[in-house]
């Protein structure tokens, strides 16, 4: 099981932790991570694509040839990531004229894109390639008793035509990881809601994160578990914008599932980084025995 | 009666996935589960479209237009049965507003660091030292010198 791992601009230099907790949870689970030279920003499928759908597409095309001269399927980490380089893949299959003005602005760069390149979440390699069954068989420390509130995001499930993740009105993917690792996964009346990030507005955003918070409180989770580092973003930081905007304390913990996946396989909280977060994760440290970060 | 602006149309058709607006029969399905319709009364995917038949140009893409509350979420895209790809079309239109020159300012921040950089977070000495904390690598420079090439091509 070999993969071109995409880390991308928000990990790689935002949220290092998760780039950490991927890295070290993969070995236990028979990935092997070939790390690729001369990778980009995706780009950014919200303001860098609102400027120029046509550059966005050859920058993105650019990327995939990267993977494609190494033989490797592309594993992201990030639905942004996931969502432009997946749709670019899907533009370039559907309209060869697209593709050949592609290629003709690649050749400046001495690449062509051929199209033989997957690009995968790296929660779909670990539910197809890997198993669940092998992912409960790398843990060493179950994490019982943790109540995860699961948070989807928009880009790992929509477009399903293009994605071919799950179902995107009833997806299980996320919650079938969760009960792998020994927690338990909480459904919630929003738990299909966006993080509301690339909405330019302050209230919009503000009131769709504070309806999904104010949920998986109603429902006494520990934490809740996402996959995307906008939405991280939106919910770890948000959250101490939240507090001053409504006057109230908001205070749940937000985990990446690479870090639960790494605690359930017994590294310690600051080996994924936890002591990065803006919201405390103690209280969910303290729940499953493991030192504070 | 509303005169249509068909100049403003083929504009739109140009882009990628603009050209989908075409297809919009006014059926409303995207406006049921879009999440800035639901937090925004001025927000509605449908009269955006319906906006675009016409080709208002004005009130697409002036400064103020409610295109830019999108989430960007691909549930209209999800739910179209005539595959519109409302969102799509939006992005077209945000394309278009930036030909003009009328987009908001982040997005020429966003575009001048992946020119200067390859990417769109900055680097810090902080992320550095992080990293090393987490026994990761240093970051390393990108090729800008290919990026601002596809950056230039017309």
């Amino acid at each position: 099981m070999r993969y071109a791992p995409f880390y991308g601009c928000m990990i790689s230099l935002k949220y290092p932790q998760f780039e950490a907790a991927v890295r070290k949870t993969a070995p236990p689970l028979g990935m092997e991570l070939v790390d690729l030279e001369g990778f980009t920003c995706c780009p950014d499928p919200i303001y860098f694509k609102a400027g120029d759908k046509l550059v966005w597409l050859s920058i993105a095309a650019r990327n995939l040839c990267i993977a494609e001269e190494a033989g490797l399927d592309l594993v992201t980490m990030c639905s942004g990531c996931t969502a432009t380089l997946s749709e670019a893949r899907h533009l370039l299959e559907e309209d060869p004229g697209l593709k050949e003005e592609v290629n003709r602005r690649l050749a400046k760069v001495g690449k062509e894109y051929r199209g033989e390149v997957s690009v995968r979440h790296i929660v779909t390699v670990l539910r197809d390639d890997v198993g669940l069954d092998r992912v409960a068989a790398s843990v060493t420390r179950p994490l019982e008793n943790l109540v995860a509130a699961i948070h989807y995001g928009c880009h790992l499930l929509k477009p399903s035509k293009v994605m071919r993740v799950d179902d995107p009105n009833q997806p299980t993917i996320l919650e079938d990881l969760v009960r792998a690792i020994g927690a338990t996964p909480v459904q919630h009346g929003e738990n299909l809601l966006c993080c509301g990030k690339a909405c330019m507005s302050d209230e919009i955003p503000a009131e769709m994160t504070r309806d999904i918070l104010d949920q998986i409180e109603s429902v006494n989770a520990d934490c809740m578990a996402l996959i995307c580092p906008t939405c991280f973003d939106e919910f770890d930081l948000g959250q101490l914008r939240l507090s001053k905007r409504f006057d109230r304390k908001f205070h749940i913990p937000i985990l990446y599932y690479f870090q639960l996946l790494g605690l359930a396989q017994g590294l310690g909280a600051r080996d994924v980084g936890l002591q990065f977060h803006k919201i405390k994760t103690d209280p969910v440290l303290e729940k499953l025995g493991v030192a504070a970060a | 009666m509303a005169k249509l602006n068909f100049e403003f149309r083929k504009k739109l058709d140009a882009i990628i996935d603009g050209d989908h607006h075409n297809y919009c029969y006014q059926c409303g399905a995207c406006v049921a589960d879009c999440p800035a319709a639901r937090y925004s009364t001025d927000f509605n995917p449908r009269k955006i479209m319906l906006q675009a038949l016409l080709g208002q140009e004005d009130v697409l893409i002036g400064g103020d237009s409610v295109i830019w509350l999108c989430t960007n979420c691909y549930t209209c895209y999800e739910r179209c049965p005539q595959d519109v790809r409302p969102i799509e079309v939006i992005i077209a239109l945000k394309n278009l507003t930036t030909e003009a020159r009328r987009s908001p300012e982040v997005l020429d921040q966003i575009r001048g660091s992946v020119r200067e950089t390859g990417r769109t977070v900055a680097w810090s000495a902080l992320v550095d030292r992080r990293r090393q904390e987490l026994g990761l690598e240093k970051i390393k420079p990108a090729p800008v010198d290919e990026i601002q090439k596809l950056l230039d091509l017309t």
